[in-house]
């Protein structure tokens, strides 16, 4: 399975081309395509009232419409019952309500569109190509970010818990066998709760990252020959390369041919930011604002997508 | 020897090998102690401004921390007087 990944300044034309890719790739394999981005228009752009669910355009094409607010919600649910099962003793006081408060913590909807990403590599196995048509740079950078910061974050905790496990260990040799009424601290890895857990999310995220930095994964940057969406291209690009992430090809689009030497400029720039990175040029197209368009989404699709692809 | 006076030579040998084990294991004890607050004010350090770990990591792993957040709460109490802290480690009355 290949994954994909369009990314880009807003307005630039991601979810078009993205759509256009999918289009073209279904004509020969099953194809997934999901929005990520909340201000979805996927549907719009095929034509179609998306159910937020898996909808089928076509035998081999297949449109998902991520709402995150929902993800956020369902994870902050499923957190919020444990902690109030774990802390039971506070219904006493009714003090479990105050976990709800958890919904405004930071971080919350990054972690659950890497979990909507993960969730569909993962379970789309029958698809040949899955398409992510992302969010905004500022949002996209920060979860695509997070599985190695969270490996980073889990090593650390796993060092130190490692340590506790040790020296409760040799407490343990020490002391030899305890009376009946004290309380058996875990000293080996095996029974340490928190340690398997942090094994687990290590394992997760290790999954993932593996995945988003592998040889079927492609991340292709869209903008336009402007300087504002090449200036955030280029940080785009600076942020992949420091993650570690496979940027494949670059799409100048929504080229105005009075435009031809503005285009040649930023193209240069984006191209020492990222050398040896294949480049598209796409000429603006007015027929692709008719709304499912499909003549005109065929003849996108075709030359924006390498042959090998 | 009489049943009882070997009876009683042997709980006294029980105790003083019980002190010494635990004299022996005291420091290590403390260093596990502060180990483990070391591991909670990483894990939910953003309830005192530290720098904290993505907040999901901090909600996966909360509902395992009950015996690290007691003992932070401890640490806490205690930190107002470190001098006896201290000393109570070190043996010294």
């Amino acid at each position: 399975m290949k994954i994909f990944f369009f990314a880009g300044k807003g307005g630039v034309g991601k979810s078009t081309t993205a759509a256009a890719a999918a289009r073209q790739l279904a004509q020969k394999a099953r194809v997934l395509i999901v929005s990520l981005d909340p201000a979805h228009n996927l549907g719009d752009i095929f034509g179609v009232q998306a159910t937020g669910g898996k909808d089928r355009l076509t035998d081999s094409l297949f449109l998902q419409e991520v709402d995150l607010h929902k993800l956020s919600r369902e994870y902050l649910r499923k957190e919020i019952t444990t902690l109030t099962s774990t802390y039971s003793y506070l219904k006493t006081l009714n003090l479990d309500s105050y976990f709800s408060t958890l919904k405004y913590s930071p971080g919350i909807e990054e972690y659950a569109l890497l979990s909507s990403i993960a969730g569909t590599i993962n379970n789309e196995t029958s698809f040949d190509y899955i398409i992510f048509d992302t969010p905004p740079t500022g949002l996209t950078l920060r979860f695509l970010a997070l599985p190695r910061i969270s490996m980073t974050w889990i090593d650390r905790l796993i060092d130190i818990r490692r340590r506790i496990l040790e020296k409760r260990y040799t407490i343990h040799r020490i002391k030899g066998p305890i009376s009946s009424e004290e309380t058996v601290l875990a000293y080996e890895e095996k029974d340490d709760d928190i340690l398997r857990r942090l094994w687990t999310l290590k394992e997760t995220y290790q999954d993932l990252d593996t995945r988003l930095r592998g040889n079927d994964c492609h991340v292709v940057v869209v903008f336009n020959p402007d300087m504002l969406s090449c200036r955030e291209s280029e940080r785009l690009i600076d942020g992949l390369e420091e993650l570690g992430l496979p940027l494949r090809l670059l799409i100048d689009n929504k080229v105005r041919t009075e435009h031809i030497d503005q285009a040649q400029t930023v193209e240069a720039k984006m191209q020492a930011r990222a050398p040896g990175v294949e480049l598209r040029r796409i000429g603006l197209n007015p027929n692709l604002e008719d709304m499912g368009n499909k003549a005109g989404m065929d003849d996108l699709g075709e030359r924006i997508l390498p042959e090998d692809w | 020897m009489p049943p009882r006076i070997f009876q009683a030579v042997r709980e006294m040998l029980k105790g003083i090998d019980a002190a010494h084990r635990e004299q022996a294991a005291s420091l290590t004890e403390v260093e596990c102690r502060e180990l483990e607050n070391i591991f909670a004010l990483l894990v939910v350090g953003s309830f005192v401004g530290l720098p904290a770990p993505p907040s999901f990591l901090a909600v996966e792993l909360l509902p395992y921390m009950d015996r690290e957040l007691e003992l932070l709460q401890c640490r806490a109490r205690d930190s107002g007087d470190m001098l006896a802290e201290l000393c109570g480690t070190l043996g010294i009355d």
